[in-house]
C-alpha cells in the first residue's frame, strides 16, 4: 500500500470488463451499491422535497441585506459619491464606499491570475456594472431603495470594446492605475515548435485556414452567486456561507485579503444551484457582504440577481481563433497551428491553474498524432467584465477542442474526405499510449477509433449520407448535415507540481471514518453543484470496503470540518478526491486485515480481502470470513495490541498525471432552407470516461453538458453595444436553451481504463460541453458545404444560417405559410 | 417605506397570515415570511420559473406576483406534495419520479419543475412527450438536458394512472414496479433474473451479466 506521498504508484486494482456493452437498466438495491451501479442518488430526497439549504435559503437572526450600486457606464471616472440621502432612510444602516474598504485593506483583492480587482471602484470604473458602493439595510426591499438614493457623479469616458480595437495604438488605456501600463496588452503566449511547424507547412501537399470565434458565454447557473457573512466578535470568528466550488481555496484567500488569520475564517458552502465554473472565483459581492458584517458586527447577506450574475461574474471563451492545418493529399495532417485573439476583460480574472496563462489550451492537437504543432494567443483588456473562467471545461480545452474539430472538417471539406474518414487516418492509435502530443501532453490511454465506430454505427451514418445525397439531388426544402467531433479532453488537475491555484497545488483529499457500529463517513474536499459527489464517492468506499452504499455519508463544503482540497471544476473530482477517496479506502481496508487476523486468530498475511463479496477472509479457509462490520466492531471493542484503536484514514492525492477523457459525438441536423431554423434529427453521444461508478450519473452529466453544448451552438451570447451596454446579460436577452429547443440523446459508451488512477476512472462532467459545439457546427456547415460553406459562427441562430444559406445561394423563397418574425436585414450585435 | 397590508393565504392547506407591503414578490413572502424556501429565485425577468407554485391550481411564476395579488387564495408548493393523498404518507410519485429518472442534479430547478409537472398531470394525466416539454418550457434547468425530467414526469403519470392498481390501496411499491416492467437486474432468484436453487448472493454485482437492455 502507497504512503500519502508515494501515490504514483498506486495500481488501477479494480479491473472493469465493462466492454461498454449492455448495462443494467436501473439498480434495484441488490448490489452493496459499488462501482458500476445505478444507485439512486443519495442527496435527492431533500431536493425533491423543498428540503434543500442553498445560501439564499439562509436566515440567521438580525441578519442584514447588501445591495450593491453598480455603474451604469462602462469606464467613467467617478467624480462623487453621496450616500446622505439613502443613509436618511429608516432601515439603511449603512453605505459603503471604497473610501470605507481602504480603511480595513478590503478595497482592492488578488485575482486567481494575480491581477487587482476594485472591490468597490476607487477611481475608475473599468466596465458596465461594476461595484461602485454598497447599501446595508434590514431588508432587501430597503436596501433596494436604499441604492436607488445613492448619488454618483461619472465623468463619462471612451469605453474600449473588443480586444481587437483594444490592441489599436490610439485606443484608451484601461488600466492606467498599473505601474508600466501604457496599452490593453496583458500578456502573450506561446506554445510548440514555430520552426519545425512551419517546415511542415512548407513541405504540405495541402493547408487550409479558418478563422472563428468562441464567443462570450456566462456559465449561468440557476442559482445566482451570493453569501451570508457572519462575523462572530465573541469568537473573532468569520463565517461566510457562500456559493462556492472551492470553499477551502476561498478560506485561504479570504483570510489572505482581509487579515483573518485562516483557522479564524470558516466557508461553509451549503446546497449549490449548479457552478459550472461561474463560482470558482471570489466576487466582490462576497468580500464587501464580509467587510459590511465585520464592521456592523451583524450578519450580512448578499445574493445577485440573474442581471447582476451575468453582467459581472466570470464570463467564459470570448477566443478569436485562426487555425490552420498543413496535410499530404491523402489527408495525414503534419502540422497545426493557431493564433488566438484573447478578450479578457477589464481585469485578468480568469480561472486556471496560474501556470497557464491560456489554460490547458494547447491541447489542440487533439485526438491525432500530428507531428508539428505551435499556437500563439495575446490577450487583452477591455470594457467589459472580468473572466475567462472555465465554464464546465478543464481550462480552455473547449476552445481548444472546438478549433481542432472545426479544422479537421474543413480539411476534409478540401479534400473532398469523408469526416469520419480523415478522422480515421489521423488518430493517435490505440497501441501509441502513453503518448506525448507535440505540445507536450502525455496521454494516459485512449482508443478513439472505437468510439467513433461506435457512434457511426447507432447513428445509422452511412443511410444519413445517403439521405443527405438524395435531398441535394432532388433540391429538398430541407437539407440534411451530419457533424462529427472526436475529442480528447485532459483533466483532473494537478500534478501539483506542475498546476497550482494562487500557488496551492491542486491535490485533493479523502478522510474517512468508520463507526463502531460499522457506518461511515466520508470527508472530501471537493464539493458538489450538482454532481452528485455524496452518492459516487460513497460507492467507492462501498467497492473498495465491502459496505453497503445506504452505510456511508459523504460530507463536503465545510472548512471547519473536511479535509483541505482545491474544489471541483476542470472535471477534477473524481481523477483527484475520487483517487483520494479509494486510497483512503484501501488504507483502510490494510488495518482492517489485522483486526481480521485478530478476530480470526490467523496471521495477518493470510488475510484475503474478497471483492466480490466484500469480505475478509482467512487463505484458503473462505469460510472462516468477516464482514468489515464486525471488524469495524473489534477496531474499537477488541483493537490488537499492535494497532492503534478506531479505524480511519486519510489521504491527501497528488495524481501523478492528469486524466484523457474521450468520445466521439455525432450531430444529425435538417436545416431549413426557408428559414435558417435547425432541427436536430439525432443526437449520438459515445463517451469513454474510464471505468465508470454510477452510470445513471454519467448518463446525466452527458445529458445536461449536451444541453448546454446546444445552447453555446445555437443560443447563448453575452453581447456589448459600441458603448459597452450589456446587450446580452439577462434572461430575456441571454437564452438558456429550454425543453423544446433540446432533443433526446442517444448515449453510448466504451471502457479505457486510466491506468494510473487507483480506480481507473477519468472524469466526464465536461466532456459534453467540450466535445458537443463543434459537432453542430461541423452538422451544420455540413448540410450546405457541398456549396462552399466551410465555417458559421456560433450562435448559429436562425438568422446566422439563413445569411449563410443565402451566401451559398441555398436559400429558398419562403412559403406561404412561414412566418418571418425577425428581420434578416439587421447584423447581429457587436461583441 | 409603505403601509403594510394583512394577506390570508391558504398554503399547502393550511391558512397563513402575512403583513406585507404591496410591493412585496409573492415568492419573498413564500421564502421569508413563510419560511418555505423550497420554491426558488433564479432570475428577475420571469424566465426560469424556479419560483413556480400553483395558485388555486394554476401554475404561476410567483417572483411576477405581488403578494397581496394572490390574497385569499390557495397556494400549494413543493413543501405540500408529501401530504397529497397521492402520496400516502411518503413521496409523490412525482417526486419519486424524480429520483428513479434522476431527473435532478443540483436540484435547484427542482421544485418549480415538480410544480409544472403537478399542473400539466392535474389537466393531462397521460400527456405526450411534445407535452410534457411544452408544459416545462417555462422551467429553466442548467444542469439535466431536460430529457430525464421528462422521463420523471412520464413515470408519474403512469405511476399515477396505476394507482388503484394497488391492493392495499398505498403507491406501487419500487419492487412491484420491477416486477410490472419485467425489470430484470441480472441476478439470479432477482428483479426476474433466472431462478435457480441457490439464493441471490447479497453483494454480486449485476453489472457483469449479460443483461437485457442497453444504454445506446
Ligand atoms: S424567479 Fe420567477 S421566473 Fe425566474
Ligand atoms: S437540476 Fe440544476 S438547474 Fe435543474
Amino acid at each position: 500500500m502507497s504512503s500519502e506521498s508515494d501515490n504514483t504508484t498506486e495500481p488501477t486494482e479494480y479491473q472493469h470488463d465493462d466492454d461498454g456493452g449492455p448495462q443494467p437498466e436501473k439498480h434495484c438495491g441488490h448490489g452493496r451499491g459499488g462501482m458500476g451501479e445505478e444507485v439512486t442518488r443519495k442527496e435527492d430526497k431533500r431536493f425533491i422535497t423543498g428540503r434543500g439549504n442553498y445560501v439564499d435559503d439562509i436566515k440567521k437572526p438580525r441578519m442584514l441585506h447588501c445591495e450593491i450600486v453598480r455603474s451604469p457606464h462602462a469606464h467613467a471616472r467617478i467624480e462623487d459619491i453621496d450616500g446622505s440621502r439613502a443613509m436618511a432612510l429608516d432601515d439603511v444602516v449603512a453605505v459603503l464606499t471604497a473610501d470605507d474598504l481602504l480603511e480595513h485593506g478590503l478595497a482592492t483583492m488578488p485575482t486567481l491570475m494575480d491581477d487587482t480587482q476594485d472591490v468597490l471602484v476607487n477611481d475608475k470604473v473599468k466596465f458596465q456594472s461594476q461595484e461602485v458602493a454598497a447599501v446595508i439595510a434590514t431588508d432587501r426591499y430597503a436596501a433596494k431603495d436604499g441604492a436607488e438614493k445613492v448619488e454618483v457623479e461619472y465623468d463619462v469616458l471612451d469605453p474600449v470594446i473588443g480586444a481587437e480595437e483594444a490592441l489599436e495604438d490610439d485606443a484608451p488605456v484601461i488600466r492606467e492605475e498599473l505601474d508600466d501600463q501604457d496599452d490593453n496588452h496583458i500578456f502573450d503566449w506561446e506554445t510548440g515548435d514555430a520552426e519545425a511547424t512551419d517546415a511542415v507547412f512548407d513541405a504540405a501537399d495541402v493547408t487550409v485556414e479558418e478563422q472563428m470565434e468562441y464567443q462570450r458565454l456566462h456559465p449561468a447557473p440557476i442559482e445566482t452567486c451570493g453569501c451570508v457573512a457572519d462575523w462572530d466578535p465573541g469568537d473573532d470568528k468569520m463565517t461566510v456561507h457562500m456559493t462556492s466550488q472551492a470553499p477551502h481555496a476561498h478560506r485561504t484567500l479570504f483570510s489572505q485579503v482581509s487579515g483573518i488569520p485562516e483557522h479564524k475564517v470558516r466557508i461553509v458552502s451549503p446546497d449549490v444551484g449548479g457552478g459550472f465554473g461561474n463560482k470558482v472565483p471570489i466576487y466582490p459581492g462576497y468580500v464587501v457582504a464580509a467587510a459590511a458584517s465585520y464592521v456592523l458586527e451583524r450578519p450580512v447577506k448578499w445574493v445577485e440577481e440573474r442581471s447582476e450574475n451575468i453582467q459581472t461574474t466570470g464570463f467564459a471563451r470570448d477566443y478569436d481563433m485562426t487555425g490552420e492545418l498543413a496535410a499530404t493529399e491523402n489527408g495525414e495532417i503534419k502540422g497545426v497551428k493557431v493564433d488566438v485573439l484573447a478578450d479578457h476583460g477589464a481585469y485578468n480574472a480568469a480561472a486556471q491553474p496560474s501556470k497557464f496563462p491560456a489554460g490547458f489550451f494547447n491541447i489542440f492537437t487533439g485526438s491525432y498524432d500530428i507531428e508539428a504543432a505551435h499556437g500563439s494567443l495575446t490577450a487583452a483588456y477591455t470594457n467589459t467584465a472580468p473572466g475567462g473562467v472555465a465554464y464546465r471545461c478543464s481550462f480552455r480545452v473547449t476552445e481548444a477542442v472546438y478549433l481542432i474539430e472545426r479544422m479537421v472538417k474543413v480539411l476534409a471539406d478540401e479534400l473532398d474526405l469523408d469526416p469520419a474518414e480523415i478522422r480515421r487516418r489521423n488518430f493517435i492509435p490505440s497501441d501509441a499510449f502513453p503518448y506525448e502530443s507535440a505540445t507536450g501532453w502525455n496521454y494516459d490511454s485512449g482508443d478513439y477509433e472505437k468510439a467513433l465506430d461506435k457512434a457511426l454505427e447507432m447513428a445509422d451514418y452511412d443511410h444519413y449520407r445517403e439521405e443527405q445525397q438524395r435531398r441535394i439531388e432532388e433540391d429538398a426544402d430541407k437539407l440534411i448535415g451530419i457533424g462529427i467531433s472526436s475529442f480528447t479532453e485532459v483533466v483532473g488537475a494537478g500534478p501539483g507540481k506542475q498546476c497550482d491555484i494562487a500557488g496551492i497545488e491542486m491535490f485533493d483529499s479523502a478522510d474517512l471514518r468508520v463507526n463502531p457500529t460499522g457506518n461511515a463517513v466520508l470527508r472530501v474536499g471537493v464539493q458538489t453543484q450538482g454532481q452528485g459527489h455524496e452518492t459516487t464517492f460513497a460507492q467507492i468506499i462501498a467497492e473498495e470496503l465491502g459496505m453497503d452504499v445506504d452505510n456511508i455519508v459523504v460530507e463536503h463544503g465545510d472548512t471547519d470540518t473536511e479535509p483541505y482540497g482545491l474544489g471541483t471544476y476542470g472535471s477534477r473530482s473524481t481523477p483527484v478526491a475520487g483517487a483520494a477517496a479509494a486510497v483512503a479506502a484501501r488504507k483502510v481496508r490494510d488495518k482492517a486485515k489485522s483486526i481480521a487476523a485478530n478476530e480470526l486468530e490467523a496471521a495477518e498475511e493470510d488475510i484475503e480481502w474478497d471483492r466480490e463479496s466484500g469480505e475478509f477472509h482467512v487463505a484458503g479457509a473462505p469460510e472462516r470470513s468477516i464482514t468489515i462490520t464486525e471488524i469495524a466492531a473489534g477496531a474499537y471493542m477488541n483493537h490488537p495490541g499492535s494497532e492503534e484503536p478506531g479505524l480511519e484514514a486519510t489521504n491527501y492525492y497528488d495524481p501523478p498525471e492528469m486524466t484523457y477523457p474521450f468520445g466521439s459525438y455525432i450531430v444529425i441536423v435538417e436545416v431549413d432552407r426557408e428559414t435558417g431554423e435547425v432541427d436536430f434529427e439525432k443526437f449520438v453521444a459515445v463517451d469513454d470516461c474510464g471505468n465508470r461508478i454510477n452510470p445513471m450519473i454519467i448518463e446525466g452529466q452527458i445529458h445536461g453538458g449536451l444541453a448546454q453544448g446546444i445552447g453555446t451552438a445555437m443560443m447563448e451570447h453575452v453581447t456589448y453595444d459600441d458603448n459597452g451596454n450589456v446587450t446580452g446579460g439577462d434572461f430575456m436577452n441571454y437564452l438558456l436553451p429550454t425543453a423544446k429547443e433540446i432533443p433526446n440523446f442517444d448515449t453510448g459508451h466504451t471502457v479505457t481504463p486510466s491506468p494510473h488512477h487507483p480506480i481507473g476512472a477519468k472524469g466526464v462532467g465536461e466532456s459534453p460541453t467540450v466535445g458537443s459545439p463543434p459537432a453542430i457546427v461541423n452538422a451544420v456547415v455540413d448540410a450546405m458545404s457541398h456549396s462552399g460553406v466551410s465555417h458559421v459562427e456560433m450562435p448559429m441562430t436562425p438568422d446566422a444560417v439563413w445569411e449563410a444559406l443565402d451566401e451559398a445561394e441555398l436559400t429558398l423563397e419562403p412559403s406561404a405559410n412561414v412566418d418571418f418574425a425577425f428581420d434578416t436585414s439587421e447584423e447581429p450585435a457587436d461583441d | 417605506m409603505t403601509d403594510k397590508r394583512e394577506i390570508t393565504l391558504t398554503v399547502n392547506g393550511t391558512e397563513r397570515t402575512v403583513e406585507a407591503e404591496p410591493r412585496k414578490l409573492l415568492v419573498h413572502a413564500i421564502r421569508e415570511d413563510l419560511d418555505l424556501t423550497g420554491t426558488h429565485i433564479g432570475c428577475d425577468t420571469g424566465n426560469c420559473g424556479a419560483c413556480t407554485v400553483l395558485k388555486d391550481g394554476e401554475p404561476i411564476k410567483s417572483c411576477l406576483t405581488f403578494a397581496v395579488q394572490a390574497d385569499g387564495s390557495e397556494i400549494m408548493t413543493v413543501e405540500g406534495m408529501e401530504d397529497l393523498p397521492e402520496a400516502s404518507g411518503e413521496l409523490h410519485p412525482l417526486q419519486e419520479g424524480f429520483r428513479e429518472e434522476h431527473g435532478l442534479q443540483c436540484g435547484y430547478c427542482t421544485p418549480g419543475m415538480i410544480m409544472s409537472g403537478k399542473a400539466l398531470l392535474d389537466e393531462n394525466p397521460d400527456p405526450e412527450e411534445g407535452e410534457i416539454r411544452e408544459a416545462i418550457s417555462g422551467n429553466l434547468c442548467r444542469c439535466t438536458g431536460y430529457q430525464n425530467i421528462v422521463k420523471s414526469i412520464e413515470y408519474a403519470a403512469d405511476e399515477l394512472n396505476k394507482e388503484p392498481a394497488a391492493a392495499d390501496g398505498g403507491t406501487v411499491t419500487a419492487e412491484q414496479r420491477f416486477a410490472d416492467d419485467d425489470f430484470d437486474c441480472g441476478v439470479e432468484n432477482c428483479c426476474g433474473g433466472p431462478s435457480t436453487e441457490t439464493p441471490h448472493v447479497e453483494g454480486a454485482d449485476p453489472q457483469f451479466d449479460d443483461v437485457g437492455g442497453d444504454d445506446t
